[in-house]
């Protein structure tokens, strides 16, 4: 199923995405003007989509980690379900990464 | 890990002891206390983002500076270190062997190492120095 590999993507995607995180972290401690520059990269409409595919990547990670704990009790693992359980993973995702964009950003 | 040549028996023989019973199972254990921590993690980083999202440096030491807040966040930012750590050392695990294998785990635990160092010291920055 492509979830599984989807779980391995959006992982390396974010261990790479990291690097955003503590420069932004770093550019605050620095001062003002290294953060204006990380604040403006980020407010670009490439930053948005960036961090647009972060969010989802975050949600479709936990959403198929979540998966493998329930995998871990020996569930849900029959033919049928555990397709069920993928695209289960995946509205997941889509309505979190909605939800939370919507809310802090597109309404907030 | 040594160089061995992997077939469908070797993986299939419980008495070929292939792969490294202890550390695997660590390293399983691991990956799941962690993951479970991350939860924790995300709903942390969902609420800080979208709080400072484009702040100026005043807000980010008001909020991340609250030892409150900045403690736990830089806590939870190694454990996530951990984390991704051990998920490229499966994926590595799955494509390389032997000296290959040894170097891109060197590489990876150089990335994470700076990760965690860069990110706690500068939240550290953020709570104690402003």
């Amino acid at each position: 199923m492509a979830t599984s590999i989807l779980h391995r993507a959006t992982g390396i995607a974010m261990y790479a995405g990291t690097v955003l995180l503590v420069a932004w972290l770093g550019a605050a401690a620095i001062g003002q003007d290294a953060l204006n520059v990380v604040n403006a990269i980020y407010g670009s409409w490439f930053g948005q989509l960036v961090l647009f595919g972060f969010t989802w990547a975050m949600f479709q990670h936990l959403m198929s980690g979540l998966r493998h704990f329930i995998w871990d009790f020996a569930v849900m693992m029959e033919p049928g379900r555990r397709e069920a359980l993928g695209w289960a993973t995946l509205a997941g995702s889509v309505i979190l990464t909605l939800l939370v964009w919507t809310v802090f950003v597109w309404v907030g | 890990m040594k160089e061995q040549i992997i077939t469908r028996d070797v993986v299939a023989n419980p008495k070929t002891k292939y792969g490294n019973a202890k550390a695997s199972t660590r390293h399983f254990i691991t990956q799941r206390l962690t993951g479970a921590i991350n939860v924790l993690f995300i709903l942390f980083l969902v609420f800080i983002v979208a709080k400072l999202a484009g702040a100026d440096r005043a807000d980010m030491v008001a909020t991340i500076g609250n030892g409150w807040i900045g403690l736990p966040l830089a806590l939870l930012l190694v454990i996530v270190t951990i984390h991704m750590r051990n998920g490229m050392r499966d994926t590595l695990e799955d494509y390389f062997a032997g000296r290959a294998y040894s170097t891109y785990m060197t590489l990876n635990t150089l990335f994470c190492v700076v990760i965690a160092v860069a990110g706690v010291a500068a939240i550290l920055k953020l709570v104690f120095w402003g």
